[in-house]
């Protein structure tokens, strides 16, 4: 059966910041110099070609734009100025939108008007929880867990954790069944390769194949501030949000001034680097690619403020701030992690254990699976 | 040192005190030759030959110390014969006899040796074999060289006038550089119009000029140029003589319309004609009158009858008025004497097979066509239609008739396959499908390709530009070309292509067209009885051949007759205007003078000798290519009468066909004559390495 072509995609994909996507003449110099494309999966002109055609289911059942780390030299390299590295870009994002089985990621990517309303919306809700239901206010000092009793915080935490797991979850799962084209993996094998997902996922390690290693540096960090920082707030919430000033040397306080620190620095060199339009990966910048760093930096910021004014032992403030804090953050992660960039978290290793699991099988398809006959 | 009239130059000694001096020198041809053939013995052994009075050798001979090498020993030495071994004398022939002339010595007392490319190429893998091989064929040279007589060039009488047949954009640029030279042109257009295939242009590139404006300015100039005379209706009935004195007929047909004709007179006539034919303007895409005017701003403004489909019924004379329509003018036959032709003869579009590609189909068409569509003033009025239906999708197909594969394409009638890229098509098919985006930005644009060839200067901006404006590719390969079918109840479009896309790793694709284009390739046009009249000689693509691609490009071996543009291969119409005007300096150089020099390698008869026997005479006029060089003329003998052949000078090709033929060896080729030969033959037989 042949492929019909659909010339109208290209419009589309316009939306998700494939605007160059015509401009690619297929010469191929963007996958000849991309360190990071192999045999069995070969990119990023692949996944243009697919792009160009309309070929969407093709470009559904591919992992390899989630393979591409934007290093930028296939944008450096093309002769037609295609910015490859930034296709690759728009292609994560429309399969985001694409594995999100509830429609709200593509409305939050192509409309701002969806993506300011939402985060507005929870920000509200958010407000309106801690308006109706705060505890009692103590004013001559600092009374946080008062104010928000953590054990009623907590709960939130893990409320909020399993809806947003719930749909990041069922996307991957979406994901999963398009990549290995609905094939039945071996349980072995399947949890045989599962180390790969954990080390892709903490090291994101495929990366040092680029030539910035300081890109892979920083974004290593980025990850360990960000995991410190959600294990510290949703796990070992009862350690870390408390009323008493402990000791500068305390772990919690040691790890919180390490995570924010490196918070602050990441995301205002980004945010710097993305208006000089410094770097291959900085020079387009979508509205998404702002209020993702935009919301990664009030959160930190805020977040010193609550710290620094409990030290103050200024009541009101940071009862006030905190509240702040949490509008910023919860909206953040509601809108990012299941449907928008932080997807990538998860969508990243998958694709690579995805891709390993399904090289192995088709390298070795008798041993493992019954004869079809 | 004087390079003037020939006269001053030494013509050799002529045996007697001491015999011939001959110079040899042999060429390393900066090891070309030296790697492989012992350059050094063949200097020792050639030294030891009678005659030769210096042997020497250099690394390369045809650069300036190589020649002064020649130049000094001629003059210090006294030599009056030279031989240089070198490379093939097609390349340095003509260079080493000019040092002769420039050492003061007859040019043709030269002799060429080539051990390159018979030798040293050849033998690689067996130096002693070659290097005997070169000095029996050096021995050989001096030989003959011994044998040489002094030369004159011929001299014949041109007229300063010059023939360009065909009126399209390359006879009008070659007419008007001819006649800026002060040369009479007679530009003659078989058809009733002047404007060749470029009139049916829209856009061309890389400029996107009009064609028909850059056709008015030609036109402008030329038919107001005293020099040039301008014919329509006209076709070349015969033609005689050689360069410099070519005797043509041309018969010029009836345009039926008088030349005072008012526009109102034309179209009335026009309108009352009631005989119809397929307009070959838009290559069938319309129907016209008999009497038919094919563009508002053809040259000239005048409508013209087509005589195989007028009746003569009288109705356009009588609806035009008196005097206007000429139905009973006869046709008329000129005679022209002129000293150069230059062949402007065009092109022929390639036209598909029934079935090729779905050619026939509704909704198939010839780039050609679409081009014809597109113009505003075309079949369609500019508008995108088929069948009166919008067009949503078109899709293009590339080579079509071109860049075919033997085996896997059928073959013309002349059992050929056009394996030839057409050069033209990547850059037209781009810039129509830019026409397209531009002014239809709704229609879908797809493009099927084996290869972009966009290789002029401006060309891949075309290729760039349609790329960015959203015209999507697809590649294929000879053997797994794309499949036009009907799409039986597809809502999106009535035809459907599918491909095997090498773009997409051989995946088939498949997109929805209302309109398919073909890029129909450029075919050698049928130029009928010139091809036979004036020997021209074709290439194995059928198009006109010239002399040599690089040395000699718009010249061909037929002396006098030169190539502007098309017929000679694929060309855009920047190349055909350099071709045309190439072809004008060519031939007005050759007529500057008055009269032309021609090489003396021709047949001269020994009139004691000859018997005259009718051989050479009719050997002549049916194996060589030259026409008539032999006539037998009587000769007067104490008051008998006898004939005795008698040679043209100017005609003469120098085959020696004759010289085979003749028993009394009466008849010989200056430069090859038979003691020469028989000479070469002893050496190569006797000399030892
Ligand atoms: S994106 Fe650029 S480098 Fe890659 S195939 Fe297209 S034109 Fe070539
Ligand atoms: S941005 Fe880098 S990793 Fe991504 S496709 Fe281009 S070269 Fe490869
Ligand atoms: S110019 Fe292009 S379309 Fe024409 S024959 Fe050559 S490759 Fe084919």
């Amino acid at each position: 059966m042949s492929v019909r072509v659909n010339p109208d995609l290209r419009e589309e994909l316009m939306g998700f910041g494939g605007d160059d996507v015509s401009a690619c003449m297929n010469c191929g110099n963007c996958t000849a110099i991309c360190p990071l494309s192999k045999d069995s999966t070969v990119f990023p002109r692949k996944a243009i070609r697919y792009m160009q055609l309309g070929m969407k289911d093709h470009l559904f059942r591919s992992p390899e734009p989630w393979l591409c780390y934007y290093c930028g030299e296939c944008s450096d390299t093309c002769p037609r100025d295609a910015n490859p590295g930034e296709t690759m870009m728009a292609a994560r994002r429309y399969l985001t939108s694409l594995y999100d089985w509830t429609g709200l990621s593509k409305r939050l990517y192509l409309s701002a008007a969806w993506e300011l309303g939402l985060l507005l919306f929870v920000a509200l809700i958010v407000g309106a929880l801690f308006l109706f239901l705060h505890g009692p206010l103590v004013r001559d000092h600092v009374e946080l867990t008062t104010f928000a009793p953590t054990a009623w915080v907590e709960l939130g935490d893990w409320i909020l954790a399993a809806m947003l797991s719930f749909f990041l979850l069922t996307n991957a799962y979406r994901m999963s069944r398009a990549i290995l084209g609905g094939e039945k993996v071996p349980l072995s094998l399947g949890l045989r390769e599962f180390k790969t997902l954990l080390i892709h996922g903490v090291t994101q390690k495929r990366w040092q194949e680029c030539e910035s290693p300081t890109r892979w540096l920083k974004h290593l960090l980025l990850v360990t501030a960000y995991a410190t920082m959600l294990l510290m707030v949703v796990v070992f919430l009862r350690w870390f949000q408390t009323d008493e000033i402990r000791s500068i040397w305390h772990p919690t306080r040691l790890l919180g001034y390490y995570a924010t620190a490196i918070l602050l620095y990441v995301t205002a060199d980004a945010m710097i680097s993305r208006l000089r339009k410094r770097e291959q990966i900085h020079k387009h910048s979508d509205l998404t690619d702002w209020m993702f760093l935009i919301l990664l930096f009030l959160t930190t910021l805020t977040g010193i403020f609550v710290h620094a004014f409990r030290l103050a032992d200024w009541p009101m403030p940071t009862y006030i701030i905190y509240v702040i804090h949490l509008m910023i953050a919860v909206p953040m992660l509601v809108i990012e992690v299941p449907f928008g960039k932080w997807a990538h978290l998860l969508y990243r290793p998958l694709a690579v254990y995805l891709t390993t699991v399904r090289d192995k099988m088709k390298a070795a398809p008798a041993g493992t699976q019954a004869s079809a006959g | 040192m004087s390079r003037k009239g020939s006269g001053e130059l030494r013509s050799g000694g002529s045996g007697g005190n001491g015999g011939p001096r001959v110079g040899v020198y042999i060429c390393h041809c900066g090891g070309n030759i030296s790697d492989v053939v012992a350059v050094e013995h063949v200097v020792e052994a050639v030294r030891k030959l009678p005659c030769v009075v210096i042997a020497r050798r250099h690394m390369f001979m045809c650069s300036d110390p190589g020649q002064n090498l020649v130049l000094e020993d001629v003059v210090n030495e006294k030599l009056d014969r030279v031989v240089v071994a070198a490379c093939s004398p097609t390349l340095h022939e003509l260079t080493f006899r000019d040092t002769l002339r420039r050492a003061g010595l007859n040019p043709y007392l030269y002799e060429h040796a080539n051990i390159r490319e018979q030798v040293s190429w050849a033998s690689k893998s067996d130096p002693e074999g070659a290097t005997d091989k070169a000095i029996r064929l050096v021995a050989a040279a001096v030989a003959k060289a011994c044998r040489l007589r002094p030369l004159e060039p011929l001299r014949v009488g041109a007229s300063r006038r010059v023939a360009v047949i065909g009126g399209g954009i390359a006879g009008l640029r070659s007419a008007l550089d001819l006649a800026s030279q002060g040369l009479a042109v007679a530009l003659l257009e078989r058809s009733p119009f002047f404007g060749g295939r470029a009139a049916q242009l829209d856009q061309v590139f890389p400029t996107s000029d009009r064609a028909s404006d850059l056709l008015a300015e030609l036109m402008a100039k030329a038919s107001v140029d005293p020099n040039i005379s301008l014919y329509t209706g006209a076709e070349v009935a015969s033609t005689s003589g050689y360069i410099g004195n070519f005797h043509m007929k041309v018969t010029l047909h009836p345009r039926g319309v008088r030349e005072g004709i008012t526009p109102d007179q034309a179209r009335a006539a026009i309108e009352a004609c009631p005989e119809t034919a397929a307009s070959e303007f838009d290559y069938g895409l319309a129907r016209r009158k008999a009497i038919y005017q094919p563009c508002p701003d053809c040259h000239p403004p005048l409508p013209a009858i087509d005589w195989e489909t007028c009746t003569r019924c009288g109705k356009c004379a009588e609806a035009a008025g008196e005097g206007a329509i000429a139905l009973e003018a006869p046709a008329r036959e000129i005679d022209l004497d002129v000293g150069a032709i230059v062949l402007a003869t065009g092109f022929d579009p390639y036209e598909p097979r029934t079935g090729e590609y779905g050619y026939g189909e509704h909704g198939v068409v010839t780039l050609p066509q679409f081009i014809r569509m597109l113009n505003e003033r075309g079949p369609t009025a500019g508008r995108l239609t088929v069948d009166g239906r919008p067009v949503r999708n078109i899709a293009f197909i590339h080579c079509v008739g071109s860049r075919q594969v033997d085996g896997i394409h059928a073959p013309g009638p002349d059992g050929k396959v056009n394996d030839y890229c057409s050069r033209v098509c990547c850059t037209a098919t781009l810039q129509a499908a830019k026409e397209v985006r531009d002014r239809f930005p709704d229609v879908n644009v797809f493009d099927f390709y084996q290869d972009i060839r966009t290789y002029g200067r401006g060309h891949e901006t075309y290729y760039e530009d349609t790329s960015k404006q959203g015209v999507l590719f697809f590649r294929w390969t000879a053997d797994a070309p794309p499949v036009v079918e009907a799409a039986t109840g597809d809502p999106d479009a009535a035809l459907v292509v599918k491909v095997k896309d090498t773009l997409t790793w051989g995946e088939e694709v498949e997109v929805p067209a209302d309109l398919v284009v073909l890029s129909t390739g450029i075919m050698p046009r049928d130029i009928g009885s010139l091809v036979e009249m004036l020997k021209l000689p074709r290439g194995a693509d059928r198009f006109l051949q010239e002399v040599h691609p690089k040395l000699r490009p718009v010249e061909l071996a037929v002396g006098g007759v030169f190539l502007a543009g098309t017929c000679q291969g694929p060309m855009d119409i920047t190349e055909s205007a350099a071709a045309a005007s190439a072809a004008a300096v060519k031939a007005s150089a050759l007529l500057a003078k008055g009269h032309i020099e021609l090489d003396p390698f021709v047949a001269g008869v020994d009139e004691a000798l000859c018997t005259g026997g009718v051989g050479c005479n009719s050997v002549c006029v049916e194996e060589c290519g030259a026409q008539h060089a032999i006539s037998l003329v009587e000769r007067r003998e104490g008051g008998e009468t006898r004939l005795v052949a008698e040679v043209n000078r100017a005609v003469c090709g120098g085959c020696g066909m004759c010289v085979a033929v003749c028993p009394s060896r009466a008849i010989q080729v200056e430069g090859w004559r038979l003691d020469q030969f028989e000479s070469m033959v002893d050496a190569l037989l006797t000399v030892e390495g």
